[in-house]
């Protein structure tokens, strides 16, 4: 029988996420400030599509199977975007209303 | 397509059925209740039936149980102070009240009972398309119960059904083990959902297209979605909070920096598409049970079935409605407002469609017509009151009082456990080949919707009035309300356990029902009843629709 | 090469094709759930992060970064290992697939032991879940004890599912051995390299919010 030629999706799929990895890895030493971590999670997007398309074949899959990741990954993004919104809109403890002992600040959460 | 009498003419070796409900004459094939009756069959079938009829017996023992709870949270509050138990046994009542019905009863109750039963008949299937994952879901299912029973045992829980931190945290009540219960429960929805959708997905039958399908299927795929995609959250949430409590690891404690907040949002991110979850598969059994009785097809297929993935997908977006006052910021609280305010829409294009389809129909009024009357009307009422709830200004005085009790029990009894009886009537006839006695069904009925308003209106008012959930103690002024409201509560029991009892008479006794004592048109209809192993012996033709009643009824029973 | 053991379909599906897409769809689905699951701990982790910025870089900082990146490096080779050795099953090569398997097998041990190890150093210095350990003592930032919680509860529960993919892939090796898994039902296959390749996923996103921003 034929010998085993390697799948070429695969080896190309193999080294484009390794050439992501050390470029992460790379990144992760230049201060980026605020940047860095959009910045890692980027490429950690574009690795996680390759896998999905090329390892896991999705991209020649059906629709359904498509739709069903795409229903978890929205989903998901509604959680964490109004998780965040949450965390990130919260206003400031209250005035103290009079007669009552001010607050001890070193006990609020800072943020 | 020629039609064959009804009898089965060639078999060659007519053998009188063993199966508990088939006539007297000889049945081609056995049917799936006679196939094999040692216990070892029944508790390792593969069988989507039998496990239907597993889930079944089960569910009806966790529905009593948790009613048991109900039964003596009611009686304690016939006085303003202490009745019957002290203020911790009532606290662990409450609790394990709420974690039985919800996990233990109401998930499962139409999903993994009826559905299991007909939806691989309804979609044409032989079966699902994992059924040794389906047995698999049954006994995690039992495991987590058991595990959730066990807790119990030890003195239950004290938090609430909703186990929030921090004090589920810190709680010295059985919580590790009751929540491991309720997760492992979980992975029961999530593998029933994952095996309902992909069995409407690939096992359809040719000629039954998606816009063929009855509509129980439409429902029941939606809840399938709803399990798949919410319950993994609430596994995790309830995973960190077991080793908070049993490991002191903090993530949720506000002393170490942990916010009790995020977990509300995580637990409510399910917790509040659940509820479709529980009210979706009673909204299909709404819609075979009306077009079957009012002998009409459904005034709009397409909004009934679309509504359903819209009620689907808009319940995920609405779970901070049960936080308004928790601590979230005002932004979320108004966005979740308004979002709340969507999800109506969807149930009112059912409830007006059924509506319709019942009007000017040739109307049998059966008892299972008898438990969509009272659907409609208390899951309206009861909608009603949520669209009010929605409201954060109403909701800052309503949060945490009867009113919010009353609204969701007018849904969650008043809506599925309404539907759930009348399937359990619309289905009896075909899971065991016996009818029901109609007048008794009739009566039961009637108790069971009198029993419940009178339960659960005084409730509204109570609440409105200021009454706190979760109290033991409550201001003598509401006791009269407090009263009333028991007594209601035993007028439903009643209905129900004389339910019980006819139904388990009728097994025995009941008249022999035909393939189709209702004259459906529904595909789980064209086949005998009790059905045989494979559903169909040969692959009927599905040449009519599932609810063309313009057509006669065709002769030929695919048994 | 076909299978010494003719391959059915189950009594309840027409054939083999439609057999294999119900099992690809429902591991799709299943792996829906897996998403949402880490998804939920995602979610904490990034509102926390929203709610200590400064507690949680600081936690990064202190992480085993180099130990860290080698685990990614070897989770990206498991997965092409694998995704070849589907290939190769799918043309028949059962040999060359099962020695792929294998080797995928042994790269999710390599990642356990490093983990472990990792584990180890954390201890060594200090750092407990829930913010027990001396290391807490000297860093107070509140928001350090939730970054840490997480990182052990999400690691954890990371290698409880590398663990399960480990056992699913070796049941599966021990099919294609015995010669019960072959061309016609490579799916099976497919549908176990699927998770595996989730495993894969969850820690590329895992990798840089612990040890890298």
């Amino acid at each position: 029988m034929s010998s085993f030629a390697l799948p070429k999706t695969v080896v190309r799929t193999g080294l484009a996420l390794f050439e992501l990895w050390a470029a992460s890895f790379g990144l992760s030493y230049v201060h980026l400030g605020s940047a860095s971590l959009l910045v890692a999670l980027a490429i950690a997007a574009v690795k996680a599509a390759l896998v999905v398309m090329f390892f896991m074949e999705l991209l020649h899959e059906s629709l359904s199977m498509k739709l069903t990741l795409a229903a978890a990954g929205g989903l998901l993004a509604i959680l964490i975007g109004l998780m965040i919104a949450d965390a990130a809109t919260r206003e400031p403890p209250p005035l103290v209303p009079p007669g009552y002992p001010a607050p001890d600040v070193a006990k609020i959460p800072s943020r | 397509m020629s039609t064959t009498p009804l009898a089965p003419a060639a078999s060659p070796a007519p053998e009188a059925s063993h199966a508990p409900g088939a006539s007297p004459r000889p049945v081609a094939h056995p049917s799936y209740l006679g196939v094999d009756t040692t216990l070892r069959s029944w508790l390792l079938t593969t069988d989507h039936k039998r496990i239907g009829v597993l889930y079944l017996v089960t569910l009806l023992a966790t529905m009593a149980l948790g009613g048991f709870f109900a039964l003596a949270l009611r009686i304690e509050h016939l006085t303003p102070n202490a009745t019957i138990v002290s203020a911790m046994t009532y606290n662990r009542m409450f609790t394990l009240h709420g974690v039985i019905m919800v996990w233990l009863f109401l998930i499962p109750s139409i999903p993994s009972s009826f559905g299991n039963f007909v939806l691989p008949m309804m979609v044409g299937a032989k079966d699902v398309a994992f059924p040794r994952l389906n047995l698999l879901s049954y006994w995690i299912f039992v495991a987590g119960s058991i595990l959730v029973l066990l807790s119990t045992g030890i003195g239950g829980i004290d938090t609430g059904w909703t186990f929030y931190p921090p004090y589920s945290s810190i709680s010295a009540t059985a919580v590790p083990l009751a929540l491991l219960g309720v997760f492992i429960i979980g992975f029961s929805t999530i593998l029933t959902g994952l095996n309902f959708i992909v069995t409407t997905h690939t096992m359809r039958a040719k000629g039954v297209g998606w816009m063929r399908l009855p509509l129980f299927v439409w429902s029941i795929y939606a809840t399938s979605i709803i399990q798949v995609l919410a319950t993994p959250v609430l596994g995790m949430v309830l995973l960190f909070v077991v080793v908070d409590n049993g490991l002191g690891w903090g993530l949720f404690d506000p002393a170490r920096g942990g916010d009790p907040v995020l977990y509300q949002h995580l637990f409510w991110f399910y917790s509040h598409p659940a509820v479709y979850i529980m009210v979706l598969p009673g909204m299909g059994v709404v819609s075979e049970v009306v077009a079957s009785y009012a002998r009409k097809n459904p005034f709009s297929y397409k909004a009934i079935a679309y509504s359903s993935l819209g009620i689907a997908f808009v319940g995920f977006l609405t779970w901070g409605h049960h936080m308004f006052v928790a601590g979230m910021s005002k932004f979320d609280a108004g966005a979740f407002g308004v979002l709340s305010m969507l999800v109506a829409v969807f149930s009112a294009i059912k409830v007006f469609n059924w509506t319709w389809t019942l009007k000017r129909g040739a109307v049998a009024l059966k008892t299972p017509l008898l438990y969509i009357f009272a659907f409609l009307f208390l899951f309206v009422f009861g909608g009603m009151t949520g669209v009010a709830t929605a409201s954060m200004s109403l909701d800052v005085h309503w949060h945490d009082t009867y009113f919010i009790v009353a609204h969701f029990h007018f849904i969650m009894v008043g809506g599925t456990l309404t539907a759930f009886l009348a399937g359990l009537h619309y289905w009896f006839p075909k899971m065991c080949g016996r009818m029901y006695p109609e007048r008794l069904g009739m009566l039961s009925a009637a108790l069971v919707f009198a029993g419940f308003f009178v339960t659960f209106f005084p409730q509204f008012l109570l609440g409105n009035a200021g009454m706190p959930r979760r109290y033991f103690n409550y201001p003598p002024q509401f006791q009269v309300l407090h009263i009333v409201s028991t007594v209601g509560s035993w007028v439903l029991a009643a209905g129900l356990i004389l339910t019980a009892f006819y139904f388990l008479w009728s097994l025995r006794w009941g008249a022999p029902a035909g393939p189709n004592p209702w004259g459906s048109r529904s595909f789980e209809w064209r086949t005998a009843s009790p059905p045989p192993k494979h559903n169909f012996r040969r692959e009927p033709p599905f040449e009519i629709d599932p609810y063309d009643y313009t057509q006669p009824l065709p002769d030929e029973v695919y048994q | 090469m076909s299978s010494s053991i003719p391959i059915r379909p189950a009594e309840h599906f027409e054939n083999l094709e439609r057999q294999a897409h119900a099992a690809r769809l429902g591991m799709w689905v299943f792996l829906a759930t897996e998403v949402l699951l880490f998804g939920a701990a995602f979610a904490l982790f990034a509102t926390y992060q929203v709610q200590f910025p400064h507690a949680f870089k600081l936690g990064v900082e202190h992480n085993t970064k180099v130990l860290g990146s080698l685990n990614t490096g070897v989770l990206l080779l498991s997965s092409t290992l694998v995704a070849t050795g589907v290939h190769a099953l799918r043309a028949g090569h059962r040999k060359v697939a099962s020695w792929l398997v294998t080797a995928t097998i042994g790269l999710g041990l390599v990642f356990l032991v490093i983990k472990g190890i990792e584990y180890g150093k954390h201890f060594d210095e200090g750092i407990y879940p829930g913010g027990a350990g001396h290391w807490f003592a000297e860093h107070h930032d509140r928001g350090l004890a939730e970054f840490w919680t997480l990182y052990f509860g999400m690691t954890a529960l990371h290698a409880i599912h590398v663990t399960i993919g480990a056992c699913v892939l070796g049941a599966l090796l021990s099919s294609i051995l015995r010669g019960r898994l072959g061309q016609e039902n490579a799916h099976r296959l497919e549908v176990g390299a699927i998770y595996w390749h989730l495993v894969d996923v969850i820690w590329i996103f895992l990798w840089p919010l612990f040890y890298l921003a």
